[in-house]
């Protein structure tokens, strides 16, 4: 398998909620970068985004 | 000859392994560390528009990824399996600052084949090449004459010599002996 392949393996677990079992176990609160945690990123970053378009329309 | 081809018993030993950064142990081994390093890198402004950059001429994100997580092997930061783990969280995250930008891009994780980024692809992506003018480079290039004469020139067939000649220059002849001039 190439690392392009790998790569791509990994990218596709991650987007379906998989996160690296082994490394979760051996660190001490779990792993912190989560899907979890993305999802709430990205709510907070796209819903600032939206917040600012909607002060804009109401400008 | 390919039993030549190979290295040199031993040379392992010998050679000085310290020589490139992925040959001695990663600065990062954490995975959360790895993930850290990662996205601040991202934010600066130079790698932010190589990113924008690349996902905007259709660049697939796996593609993106790939580039920046060898970048960070070649420098010794971590290690290819640590690597491999981060892809995940990286593409998520370049996803996330593509929506933001209203940039569109291809995750590259579905089944359709991908279509290969190679620097012949950027760079006419990107405008710097033209493919008439090279052709018309390649047209023109001159045909190289075959030196004739000299030393090291190709010899002309009646050039050759001669059987004996070749015997003498081979060693093949018998030797005269020295004739005794005062006898």
């Amino acid at each position: 398998m190439k690392f392009e392949d790998a790569v791509k393996k990994s990218i596709k677990a991650f987007m379906q909620g998989k996160t690296p079992r082994a490394t979760d176990e051996m660190s001490e609160g779990g792993i912190f970068h989560t899907p979890e945690y993305f999802d709430e990123l990205e709510e907070m970053i796209l819903g600032e985004v939206k917040e600012e378009e909607s002060v804009d329309e109401d400008v | 000859m390919k039993m030549f081809d190979a290295p040199i018993a031993g040379a392992n030993y010998a050679a000085d392994t310290r020589n490139y950064p992925w040959h001695r142990p990663p600065d990062i081994v954490d995975y959360d560390e790895g993930v850290d390093y990662l996205i601040t890198k991202m934010k600066e402004p130079d790698q932010l528009e190589l990113v924008f950059s690349l996902l905007e001429i259709d660049a697939q994100v796996t593609t993106v990824v790939s580039s920046l997580l060898m970048q960070g092997i070649s420098r010794g930061k971590f290690s290819i399996d640590l690597a491999v783990l981060m892809a995940g969280p990286v593409a998520r995250y370049i996803s996330i600052i593509a929506d933001e930008q209203d940039i569109k891009y291809d995750m590259g994780v579905g089944e359709k084949d991908r279509v290969s980024i190679t620097p012949t692809s950027l760079k006419m992506a990107l405008g710097i090449y033209d493919e008439e003018e090279t052709l018309e480079v390649l047209e023109e290039a001159p045909v190289v004459a075959i030196p004739e004469g000299g030393l090291m020139g190709a010899p002309a067939e009646d050039e050759s010599a001669s059987e004996d000649e070749q015997a003498a220059m081979l060693g093949m002849v018998e030797e005269e002996e020295p004739t005794d001039e005062l006898a």
